[in-house]
């Protein structure tokens, strides 16, 4: 009696799981076209143009490597890319400061998901303003007269307005931190809610106490979270320019900046060197982190 | 025999509702005791409330003659066994074992050979070896049962808590796991309270079975006694062997709505009078067939069968249209077969019965 149930069960199963065939690829074809005639395309004539000549006021497709000796025996580019590597990592470092206990709260510690929920949407409220907006509004907080600075005085704590606070490497890191924070927080919340109780009960009842238990549990088992935000913030921070040139004063310059004033001024093959490298950049960071944790093992 | 924990009106509350009633209790050290409850009786909680995950908010629990409901859980000396293992799905079996000893607050081991060594004993002891290295997605469902286990005895509690520990298992794993943690636990000398929902699983495994009714312990005995002489109609009702007919005593017989019984069998006393029948007691007759000396019984109508392999549980159903169940073991007779949608009559020694009122 069983027999025939089982033949019955078991045939619509192998009919339900079709292999792959040639037919099925065009699914993916209008991905691919867009993909390859947006990104692909675009990327191989930024590289070309990166080898033509430039001249003041043109530029011809002789190839040449003179925009590249030009990037790389100028001490003005080369100091913008140590300085886009350094306020990157800065950043980084900062944004992961700021954004992992904020996420070890909202993910492990509040229990409830309503209100983990409205946490998380609490972060993203400042994103409901526009770019320039957030980024412009911590002028009137940071500069010589702002209000960082008056509560600072009106409470004595310094005489003298702090003048480092605004238009300085300090206030464009200070600036991407708060814009950038939230993409650390969602990832790594994400993955400590994901924590079953009862494990780290069990690491209790095994006899650990908190910062064991967060050393050899919640941290290993949050890493993939850190990796993916860390991989948000990078990819994000390294192509920034808008909030180094709103609050450095263009005390700062970063690649991103750099970019964008060559190609204001027509240098097409010199800004392409600058993306180029920006883009290589990138590359090597994002493989460098997916090394530090099996995504797809993890997720 | 001695006892080794005693809970003392131990009341806890989540919101308005209560989850354990004042609840006292003694167990013994060296043996395997089973808590059987329904959903929602609250023995999960009462096991938390043991191992210290929860706080109590009345009474005193002592754990080998001093008080520990205000340690924190890892100072109790009892360790936890999780209803999903809730082992470390980073770490290997191994690492998971290994865990205890390593990160204890209170004297961890540093000595990696001496970890190494007890680790690898306590392996051997569940039956694991060979699997040190994998991780623990890569073991099946018992084995994980065995990590989760081994992971807690290596750490040498005095008392091992067992919340549901094969309800995550197949059934035919489950019946292997039965005579498994039967023998661990004597190899280790160790208490297990082994929490469960299943009648079955609680008098095959425990020396003593405690049962939980509505956050109370409404019995304690051996499982011969709970089987035979459940003290009260829900822990009949739990055991899921009994027919229990509601109704009231008039006389020397138990008026309910299918008839009158006459009374007889053990008497115990209970709010509700309830009079009830264990399934395997009853016998089937033909509708005309005449009552025998010392018979009770009630005429009722035949619905359908269920063969479970070793034995028929026949349904059906009284006047009152209240469902009547008989097991019939067919080692004892071939099974016979009945006509649905007729009446039969149903009927046992009245000494079999037990009699609430």
């Amino acid at each position: 009696m069983t027999m025939p149930h089982l033949a019955e069960d078991t045939a619509p199963v192998a009919v339900a799981l079709p292999r792959a065939r040639a037919g099925n690829l065009w699914l993916v074809a209008p991905g691919v076209l867009w993909m390859v005639l947006f990104l692909v395309l675009p990327i191989a004539m930024m590289v070309y143009v990166s080898f033509w000549t430039q001249t003041t006021f043109k530029i011809e497709p002789t190839l040449t490597l003179q925009s590249w000796i030009t990037f790389f025996s100028s001490d003005t580019y080369l100091g913008a890319l140590w300085t886009t590597i350094r306020i990157w990592l800065i950043v980084l470092a900062t944004t992961l400061l700021v954004g992992y206990p904020a996420a070890l709260f909202v993910g492990l510690f509040v229990k409830n998901k309503t209100l983990q929920t409205v946490l998380l949407v609490l972060c993203v409220i400042p994103f409901w303003t526009s770019f320039l907006i957030r980024v412009l509004a911590w002028r009137p907080m940071l500069g010589k007269e702002g209000a960082i600075n008056l509560i600072l005085m009106k409470l004595g704590i310094v005489s003298q307005p702090i003048e480092v606070l605004l238009f300085s490497e300090l206030s464009v890191i200070i600036g991407m931190t708060q814009i950038y924070c939230v993409f650390m927080v969602g990832p790594i919340a994400f993955m400590l809610g994901r924590i079953d109780p009862s494990i780290i009960e069990a690491a209790q009842d095994l006899g650990a106490g908190f910062w064991r238990i967060f050393r050899t549990i919640i941290l290993p088992l949050s890493m993939p979270g850190v990796v993916v935000g860390a991989i948000f913030v990078s990819v994000m921070v390294l192509g920034e320019f808008a909030t180094s040139a709103a609050l450095s004063g263009r005390k700062v310059n970063l690649l991103g900046n750099i970019i964008v004033t060559q190609v204001g001024s027509l240098k097409w093959a010199f800004a392409a060197v600058a993306g180029v490298i920006l883009t290589i950049l990138m590359g090597a960071v994002v493989a460098v982190l997916l090394r530090v944790v099996d995504l797809r093992k993890e997720l | 025999m001695t006892a080794v924990l005693h809970l003392r009106d131990v009341v806890k509350h989540y919101g308005d509702t209560r989850a354990l009633d004042r609840i006292n209790l003694s167990l013994p050290s060296d043996a395997y005791i089973s808590l059987l409850g329904p959903s929602g009786s609250g023995k999960t909680t009462l096991l938390r409330v043991i191992a210290g995950f929860e706080r109590l908010e009345a009474g005193e629990i002592s754990f080998q003659g001093s008080r520990i409901d205000t340690l924190p859980p890892h100072a109790r000396g009892i360790g936890f066994v999780f209803q999903n293992f809730a082992l470390f799905p980073h770490l290997s079996v191994e690492d998971n074992i290994a865990f205890g000893l390593k990160n204890s607050a209170i004297n961890p081991v540093t000595d990696p050979g001496v970890v190494k060594r007890r680790v690898r004993d306590i392996i051997a002891l569940v039956g694991l070896t060979g699997l040190e290295d994998r991780g623990v997605s890569q073991i099946s469902g018992g084995q994980k049962q065995r990590v989760a286990l081994a992971r807690t005895l290596v750490t040498e509690p005095k008392m091992v808590l067992l919340d549901e520990p094969l309800g995550a298992l197949d059934a035919n794993l489950r019946m292997r796991m039965r005579s498994e943690l039967r023998s661990i636990r004597e190899r280790c000398g160790v208490t297990f309270l082994h929490v469960t929902g299943s009648e079955t699983e609680a008098l095959a495994m425990g020396d003593t079975v405690l049962v939980l009714d509505r956050n109370r312990i409404a019995q304690h005995g051996d499982a011969d006694t709970i089987y035979n002489r459940p003290c009260s109609p829900a822990v009949a009702r739990f055991l899921n062997c009994y027919n229990l007919l509601p109704g009231r005593i008039s006389g020397e017989a138990f008026e309910t709505a299918a008839g009158s019984l006459p009374l007889g069998g053990l008497r115990q006393s209970s709010e509700n009078p309830v009079y009830a029948i264990r399934y395997d007691r009853v016998s089937i007759r033909p509708q005309d067939a005449a009552p025998g000396v010392d018979e009770a019984g009630v005429e009722a109508t035949f619905i359908a069968s269920e063969y479970t392999g070793a034995a028929i549980n026949s349904f059906f159903t009284l006047a009152d249209g209240s469902v009547f169940e008989v097991e019939q073991h067919l080692s004892h007779a071939a099974p016979s077969s009945y006509e649905p949608q007729t009446a039969y009559r149903l009927a046992w020694n009245r000494e079999d019965a037990l009699v609430y009122s």
